[in-house]
């Protein structure tokens, strides 16, 4: 029994058409990201209309995805470890798909702090970015290796991101306060920041879902979070 | 397990300790150690020759009609161990009924088929017999197709009817635990998928035991699942578990179809 592959061959190839078009997606998807993040760092418009002409792929490839699992689950009835691979893919493509379109948003908006305050700094969301793109190739990555100690270590980075979040949040409530005319650029740098933020809650998602394909558990329904992004305790300038 | 028995009733119909099984020389069963909850289905699987037929076989002690097949061991049913020399078989088998791969009608009337049996452990008025014969057609749902003739050859049947005909004959002598033998496994998907709603009813009286090759059979019907391999009781879990997440690879590979 130490050959694991299916008696019946062609479910085997069909299973193996399913990780490797998941794989695609996420490939696609993982780029986008990359591109979104260097079209606002650069200041790169072609990279920006480039992530955002990948979304059709992703969809097409989303809906292959959930065509070929419906097949697998009526015609293959599968069990155990299969079945729980086959429900988790369907779920885990919601998630790319939904990391496809905040890339998308973001690569978008970046285009539209192009004229924004310099002085405003993008260290902050270039760290965040950083860490949710590595978040990312790290689930994506635990998908296809079927690596639950990955998707674990995903779970838990999932709140330093939060943290930064929170902490950019509060940075570009700040500016808004201190000057109206930074209210434009900082509440596209705001959406931004939140999309960066769901892309990391998705990556998170893709973890639990691999962990539980692998080995059979739920991870704890509470993950761990770094605090919430409120308007409260803000010091307002005005005030002074 | 999560499953919440009745104070009152008996947590396990049948409890199996240290069970081994030879035929002649040949050590069929291994030291198997299992429950079967009251009122519960449980679903035996695993391939050909891994010993689930022979352990059902042996709960209504079949291998006494073979010479140098024989028992070790314990099976508790009702307070009294099923492989003790001192067990009136008669009024076991009628307390544990069985039901085949194939329907075994008796050639005899529909209505005889039933009575036969009945006619054995208890003196019933004709009027009494009518009810009961009406009674258990009614709850294997073959009354409405039989009852014009009651007393027309059981072998006229269909495959199905037959088979259902067979489960309404073990139930008439009112047994506690219910043994089938791949019941299914000759039938089509209708009547397949009428044996099995009858399974859910019955399992409200009766404890059933099933041996099954169709894992969706196993997954539809049962609530406990075991699966053996090679004479050993590998893994038993609720059919959740097992076909969600068994705990042993063997299982997983036997239930994945990975099994080399």
């Amino acid at each position: 029994m130490v050959d694991r592959s299916h008696i019946v061959k062609s479910y085997e190839q069909e299973l193996g058409q399913l990780r490797s078009m998941v794989s695609q997606m996420g490939g696609i998807v993982e780029n986008q990201v990359a591109l979104a993040l260097s079209a606002i760092a650069e200041k790169n418009e072609e990279a920006a209309s480039s992530a955002t002409q990948q979304d059709p792929a992703v969809d097409a490839l989303e809906r292959d995805v959930e065509a070929l699992a419906i097949r697998l689950l009526a015609l293959r009835s599968p069990m155990a470890s299969d079945l729980r691979e086959i429900v988790a893919t369907l779920k885990i493509t919601g998630d790319l798909e939904r990391i496809g379109d905040y890339a998308s948003s973001i690569a978008r908006r970046s285009l539209r702090i192009r004229s924004a305050n310099e002085q405003i700094t993008l260290t902050g969301l270039r760290s965040m970015g950083r860490l949710v793109q590595d978040n990312l190739r790290r689930s994506i990555d635990a998908i296809t290796q079927q690596d639950s100690s990955r998707a674990m270590e995903v779970w838990h980075s999932d709140r330093a991101v939060d943290e930064y979040y929170t902490a950019l949040f509060r940075e570009l409530v700040t500016y808004m306060m201190e000057d109206p005319r930074n209210i434009r650029s900082c509440t596209e740098l705001l959406f931004i920041a939140k999309n960066l933020e769901r892309i990391g809650d998705h990556a998170t998602n893709i973890a639990e879902r691999v962990f539980y394909a692998v080995t059979g558990e739920n991870l704890p329904a509470v993950r761990p979070r770094g605090g919430i992004a409120t308007t409260e305790n803000i010091v307002d300038v005005t005030d002074r | 397990m999560t499953d919440t028995q009745q104070p009152a009733a008996p947590q396990n119909a049948l409890t199996v300790r240290n069970l081994n099984f030879f035929y002649g020389q040949h050590h069929a069963l291994h030291d198997v150690n299992i429950d079967f909850p009251a009122r519960k289905v449980t679903a035996m699987i695993g391939p050909s020759g891994c010993g689930k037929s022979t352990l059902l076989r042996i709960f209504n002690r079949m291998y006494d009609l073979y010479p140098g097949q024989r028992a070790e061991g314990e099976v508790m049913f009702d307070g009294r161990n099923l492989l003790e020399n001192g067990i009136d078989l008669n009024i076991m088998r009628a307390r544990i009924g069985m039901v085949f791969q194939k329907p075994t009608p008796f050639p005899m009337s529909i209505y005889d088929n039933i009575a036969f049996g009945v006619r054995l452990h208890e003196r019933l008025t004709r009027a009494q017999m009518d009810e009961r014969v009406q009674d258990v057609l009614t709850r294997v749902a073959l009354w409405g197709e039989v009852r014009d003739r009651l007393h027309a050859p059981a072998n006229g049947l269909s495959g199905g009817q037959q088979q259902r005909l067979c489960i309404a004959r073990s139930i008439a002598t009112r047994p506690e635990v219910l043994l089938l033998d791949e019941p299914t496994s000759a039938l089509d998907p209708i009547s397949t998928a009428r044996i099995e709603e009858l399974l859910d009813e019955l399992k409200e009286e009766f404890t059933i035991v099933i041996v099954t090759h169709n894992m969706q059979q196993a997954a539809r019907c049962a609530d406990q699942v075991a699966f053996f391999y090679m004479g050993r009781l590998v893994e038993v879990d609720t059919a959740d578990r097992i076909f969600t997440n068994p705990r042993q690879q063997q299982t997983q590979d036997y239930i994945t179809g990975r099994f080399g």
